[in-house]
């Protein structure tokens, strides 16, 4: 295994529920690991104690075999990361900043050069390849400070929330170039809220919540515990009010003009005719019913509260 | 992974981040070593070889202390508040390395201002100034140490805190340190104060070297400065090292 955390706990505040309450989970190289938690499930806290910026209140965490907690500089030396946070980089060009990176990470400056290269094509960052930081769009920033991270990258390479504001089109290269991270032997853990995204680009993943791993597992095996439902998404007509919940539903989110139901498998045909019926009165522009996704599988676990968030997400990626 | 070649490339890169503010920099030391050289006379109008000694010596400290003391601090809380420094916290690189590099850069953005400042002083006064070789150990030393205790004062203290210290330590170091005038013209208290102070001991290694003939250069000063250089310094490596 090349990242092992065992049993971390991480308290900010006694008086508070603890970040990390008992998270243990392993990545092995050449995987490409998420973990996946609404905002506040303690995601962050656990990737700073991993590179050494905070230190856990007891458990254990191993890079390649070696007590990361007790030498903090030799973690530095195998992680790379891309953090949550925007790496300002006002006054340096993309390239600039990915080079200097790719030194002080102690690439050999010609193959730093050519590895920066290859990285700005890849991800199509060519027209603004020599502007200033300042000026370049938040998308933008945040696919240069993956570039930063990618570069010369670490043995464990750590990417928190990698496609915030990334358009669509680049979204998709960005995750081959996070698979070519993980084949090429590093371990990718990767940091994200979008479960859409995830259970297309993750090998194994870990569900946080309220600091503790809820679950675990390849996509598959998540999704196991809905594999018998059906998942029914109505596309509102304009104006139009959200239809009371089915009987034979599950579960039953209405966001703005979005409505999605679990229903079981079995009751398929009559979904399919009370969604038809709602279209044929022009209250639904359109639906479909598909078998259940790892989204559906996350909100049976964590519950609805993030839902708005991953339809957000979801909108976007469609709109691809 | 060498420290030489991280450090040049730290360098570059923070040189490259405050570009737009470099220039800018060292005409705001410039101006401001310059106001006071020419601007205190205006309050002052008879002045005998002392005191026109003081503020042409006085000037190049004033200028050096406040950007360590001053800006060093406002600008590392800034970075602190938006993540920067915890984002160089997570590379491989030491943080000895991390704090010289950045005081180099402070030192390109304080010095040309002093050398202005005492080319001014001694065309305004006809100054026949013996300036010591010993001068470049000398900003060295005041640069170094008030860098060091900007960092100290912006790694230990939250960052609104540090950057309204700061501020009332322009007016402090202005007004009520011994830089511009003999340190027997404060109250005892004060002067006590500043015995302890690294303010008045850089005054006096800038004096002792900018006009050795008129001040003398005491071990006392240097020793003074080289412990809260050594004690700041160490303090701010700490702290970018510390894992809460």
């Amino acid at each position: 295994m090349l990242l092992e955390v065992r049993e971390v706990t991480k308290r900010y505040d006694r008086r508070a529920a603890p970040a990390n309450d008992g998270i243990s989970l392993s990545v092995e190289a050449g995987q490409v690991y998420g973990l996946l938690g609404h905002n506040g499930a303690g995601k962050t806290t656990l990737v700073n104690q991993i590179v050494g910026l905070r230190k856990p209140d007891s458990g254990a965490i191993h890079i390649d075999g070696h007590d990361a907690v007790a030498s903090p500089g030799f973690a530095r030396r195998m992680c790379s990361i891309q953090p949550q946070a925007q790496v300002p980089i006002n006054g340096l060009s993309p390239r600039q900043a990915i080079e200097t990176l790719g030194g002080l990470r102690g690439g050999e400056s010609a193959s730093v050069r050519r590895r920066t290269a290859e990285l700005l094509g890849a991800l199509e960052l060519g027209e603004w390849s020599e502007m200033d930081g300042a000026r370049l769009s938040g998308g933008v920033k945040r696919l240069v400070s993956f570039c930063m991270a990618a570069v010369v990258p670490g043995r464990l390479v750590i990417l928190d929330e990698p496609t915030n504001d990334v358009d669509p089109v680049r979204r998709r290269v960005l995750w081959a170039q996070v698979r070519a991270l993980a084949d090429d032997g590093s371990a990718v853990l990767l940091v994200t809220h979008n479960v859409i995204e995830a259970e297309r680009s993750v090998d194994r993943l870990a569900i946080l919540e309220h600091g503790r791993v809820l679950t675990e597992g390849t996509p598959a095996d998540l999704k196991a515990g809905v594999a018998d439902d059906l998942r029914l998404e109505l596309v509102l007509e304009p104006g139009a009010e959200a239809p009371e919940p089915p009987l034979f539903g599950s579960s039953f989110v209405a966001t703005a003009n979005r409505v999605v139901a679990t229903v079981p498998a079995a009751l398929g045909g009559e979904a399919a005719m009370w969604a038809q019926n709602l279209r044929r009165n022009g209250r639904v522009e359109e639906y479909s019913l598909a078998p259940a996704t790892l989204e559906d599988a996350y909100v049976a676990l964590v519950g609805a509260a993030t839902q708005t968030d991953i339809s957000e997400e979801e909108t976007n990626v469609r709109a691809a | 992974m060498s420290a030489l070649r991280s450090y040049r490339l730290l360098v570059t890169w923070q040189a490259r981040r405050m570009k737009m503010f470099l220039p800018l920099g060292i005409v705001v030391q410039a101006l401001f070593s310059f106001g006071i050289v020419a601007g205190y006379p205006l309050l002052f109008p008879a002045m005998d070889r002392t005191t026109i000694l003081y503020l042409a010596s006085g000037g190049p400290a004033v200028s050096l202390i406040t950007v360590g003391l001053v800006a060093v601090p406002q600008l590392v809380s800034q970075a602190r508040t938006e993540g920067t420094l915890d984002y160089m916290r997570t590379l491989p690189i030491l943080r000895v390395v991390y704090l010289l590099a950045d005081m180099t850069v402070w030192l390109v953005v304080v010095v040309p201002g002093v050398a202005f400042a005492v080319v001014v002083a001694a065309i305004r006064f006809g100054l026949d100034l013996h300036v010591s070789p010993l001068v470049v150990p000398a900003v060295l030393l005041v640069v170094l140490t008030a860098t060091s205790v900007g960092y100290a004062m912006a790694s230990l203290l939250p960052p609104l805190v540090a950057q309204m210290a700061s501020q009332i330590l322009v007016v402090f170091i202005l007004m009520f340190s011994p830089l511009n005038f003999p340190a027997d013209r404060l109250p005892d208290w004060l002067a006590a104060i500043h015995r302890v102070l690294p303010i008045q001991a850089m005054g006096e290694v800038m004096r002792g070297t900018l006009a050795p003939d008129a001040f003398p250069l005491t071990l006392g000063a240097v020793a003074l400065l080289a412990a809260w250089c050594v004690a700041t310094f160490a303090a701010s490596s700490l702290v970018l090292t510390r894992r809460a």
